[in-house]
């Protein structure tokens, strides 16, 4: 099984508080700041990897294919799911800038019709933009099935066929799809038994990590050998624009930081209503 | 110049550098932060905890990939000991008393097949490992020490007993599994000690006792132990009679410049809990960072730390893990280091008041587990003297 994986280099979430708007208000800056990958996106890298091994024997049956949009230093991003265990990488270059939802997923249509995978399984968004719809545009533009929120993931025996759990707010929704397809995941994919690909042993659990598994000494040293072609959006001949544009960014207004001790939980509902103005 | 040096980043000089800082410090937070607490209070060595980092790769960072080992370099062995000791110093003792002073030590020193025999166990973490070279008579003048081995039949006899030997006991009644002392032959000469592996299970050789009570590295469990007509065959024997004294000089480079990183991840993350600290508390309705003396602390102290960090990484990066040659450095690193580790823990609970006092705050534990770093793998003093020596053999610096 072959599986293309989107990834983005995002700002450091854990240090969102150091994000600056510039003076003029067009733009966010993240000067200073490390970048790591978009965590939703390590939950898809875990999922994908998971399908292609045999997780027991630690051993990989398949192919996953790491896809970039973005700076050239994209690559560090790269390399450090390379170190996870994905067999290569494809950077598409781009200002940041100049890119959307719209754009990239054009770029991945753009990669996906040259890489012909059985599956793609992607974020369901990124922690800087927000915007949750890259992976439907994405599977709109290649005419493949899109289900989101994907939490548990089960290979049929000819690989082709999926059954997929959807995590919902109001429960839990099941369906059966034939690739290929674009998956997204939720967190819950993340869970010791979420995915079942015929080749790891039914009763293998995988153990409980946040974010996925880490780039080992080894892999880190192996990802410096593997293979990361670079391309540019005229070279796969894409020429979609932006369909959004900002207008004005704003930083949320800073707490007060005041501590208010009430004595009962009327004078809470009070407090809330009338100076903390949320209810 | 032909090229910019504005790329250099002496702290992460590769990506696999910067990918290894990225990987060990996910880990620390995620799983050896959760745990640093309690195991410090406790005095508990965590296994399981242990044995992760071999699936990590990190047990056997230093050692060729053909031994189950990561073949990276002694930068690369500073970012891990750097980043695990930011959030468990206790912890990383123990981790650095197995990779640096038995698996580097092994790796470097032993043949091929003794390096087959220990090293894949010892860099997947299947096997815990130490060193002994400190007994209860001697320190700092390890040549002074008072083991012996005799030959007998086609081996040796070991008797003496070894002390502060970290990972000596994973619990209160288990001894570790495999351990390189320090012995000499009988009535050879004070500068010519022979070494040999001695595993646990070898008649003769018992746990004395599990120290307790210690002021800090509570996570890293320490042990006395004994040697009593310990029979040991002669494959066990590390290198020629009377040679392993070049094989400690040779280890002793990494093993303090992995104990300066150690002072630094306590510096950083002192630093990081003041400056945090600083800032949100109020007093006289100020943020803490608006009074002289607390700017002094946050000051001194970051320049400091860059200071002994700047210094360890140009030094770790100068090493040659294979060869011997930087003494008057290794020394430095640590002799600045461990007191800078400890002065910035201590302004750590100054600026936090009776918040630092406590353990949920860490600086307490962190200020603890600095002390040891002017003590073990070498005393300030025993710095002051070495780098003197390596002074006078020097002209004119340069
Ligand atoms: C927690 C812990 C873990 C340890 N782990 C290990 C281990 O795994 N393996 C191992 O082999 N050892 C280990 N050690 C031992 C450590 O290396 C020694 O404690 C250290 O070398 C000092 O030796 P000592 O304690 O015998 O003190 P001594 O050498 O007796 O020194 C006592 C004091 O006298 C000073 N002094 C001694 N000689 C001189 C001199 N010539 N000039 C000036 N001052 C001098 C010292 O600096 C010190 O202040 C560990 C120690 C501790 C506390």
């Amino acid at each position: 099984m072959k599986i293309l994986v989107p990834i983005k280099r995002v700002a450091d979430p854990d240090n969102a508080n150091k994000v600056k708007v510039s003076a003029d208000g067009t733009q966010v800056t993240t000067e200073g700041l490390e970048w790591k990958m978009n965590p939703f996106d390590e939950w898809a890298l875990e999922a994908a990897l998971r399908l292609t091994e045999d997780g027991a024997a630690k051993s990989r049956v398949g192919e996953v294919v790491l896809v970039s949009v973005g700076p050239k230093e994209a690559v560090a991003t790269v390399r450090e799911g390379l170190a996870k265990g994905a067999e290569r990488g494809v950077i598409v270059e781009g200002n940041d800038n100049d890119l959307d939802s719209n754009v990239i997923a054009a770029a991945l249509a753009a990669v996906a019709k040259k890489e012909s995978p059985d599956l793609i399984v992607m974020g369901k968004q990124t922690v800087d933009g927000d915007s949750n719809v890259a992976g439907t545009v994405l599977a709109d533009k290649l005419g493949w099935p899109i289900i989101n929120y994907a939490m548990r993931i089960e290979t049929s025996d000819d690989g082709k066929t999926f059954a997929i759990k959807r995590d919902l707010d109001v429960g839990v929704a099941s369906v059966k799809v034939t690739g290929p397809v674009v998956i997204t995941v939720s967190d819950s994919i993340l869970h010791p038994e979420s995915v079942k690909n015929g080749v790891t042993p039914a009763d293998f659990k995988y153990p409980e990590a946040e974010g996925g598994r880490y780039a080992s000494l080894k892999g880190i040293m192996q990802a410096k050998k593997k293979p990361i072609a670079e391309q540019t959006l005229s070279g796969l001949g894409v020429d979609a624009k932006r369909t959004v544009t900002y207008k004005k960014f704003e930083l949320p207004p800073a707490r007060s930081g005041q501590t208010t001790f009430v004595e009962s939980v009327e004078e809470l509902v009070e407090k809330l209503r009338t100076e903390a103005k949320v209810l | 110049m032909g090229h910019s040096m504005g790329d250099l980043d002496l702290f992460n000089p590769t990506p696999e550098h910067r990918a290894l800082r990225q990987t060990v410090r996910a880990f620390a937070e995620r799983e050896v932060e959760p745990q640093a607490l309690a195991s410090d209070r406790s005095e508990h060595f965590n296994l399981p905890l242990f044995r992760k980092l071999g699936e990590l790769g990190l047990l056997g960072i230093t050692v060729d990939e053909r031994f189950g080992g990561a073949g990276m370099d002694a930068v690369a062995a500073v970012i891990a000991h750097e980043e695990l000791a930011a959030v468990d110093p206790g912890f990383t003792l123990a981790y650095l008393a197995h990779a640096m002073l038995f698996v580097n030590n092994v790796f470097l020193n032993a043949s091929d097949e003794q390096r087959e025999r220990y090293l894949p166990d010892a860099c997947a973490g299947r096997t815990v490992c130490g060193m002994c070279m400190s007994e209860p008579g001697a320190g700092t003048d390890v040549l002074g020490l008072a083991t012996t081995a005799e030959r007998r039949g086609d081996g040796y006899v070991l008797n003496g007993a070894k002390m502060w030997i970290t990972n000596g006991a994973v619990d209160d009644q288990t001894l570790g599994d495999a351990f390189l002392v320090y012995a000499r032959m009988k009535g050879a000469p004070r500068a010519q000690l022979t070494s040999f592996l001695v595993d646990k299970g070898t008649p003769g050789f018992s746990l004395g006792q599990r120290l307790k009570d210690k002021l800090g590295m509570r996570a890293s469990s320490t042990a006395e132990l004994v040697f009593e007509d310990c029979e040991v065959s002669e494959r066990q024997r590390v290198g020629p009679e009377g040679g392993a004294t070049l094989h400690m000089m040779r280890n002793l480079e990494i093993e303090r410049v992995t104990l300066a990183a150690m002072s630094l991840g306590i510096a950083r993350r002192s630093l990081d809990v003041m400056n945090r600290y600083a800032r949100e508390r109020t007093s006289f309705g100020e943020p803490l960072a608006h009074f002289g003396q607390v700017q002094r602390h946050l000051a001194e102290s970051y320049a400091e730390w860059m200071a002994g960090r700047s210094y360890t990484y140009q030094t770790a990066a100068q090493i040659d893990l294979g060869s011997a040659g930087h003494r008057l450095d290794s020394d430095g690193v640590k002799l600045f280091c461990a007191t800078m580790a400890k002065n910035v823990a201590d302004r750590a609970i100054q600026v936090l008041g009776g918040y630092g006092y406590v353990g949920e705050y860490v600086v307490e534990r962190l200020w603890r587990d600095a002390k040891l770093l002017e003590i073990g793998g070498g005393t300030l003093e025993a710095h002051h003297k070495n780098m003197t020596r390596e002074l006078g053999h020097v002209q004119t610096l340069r």
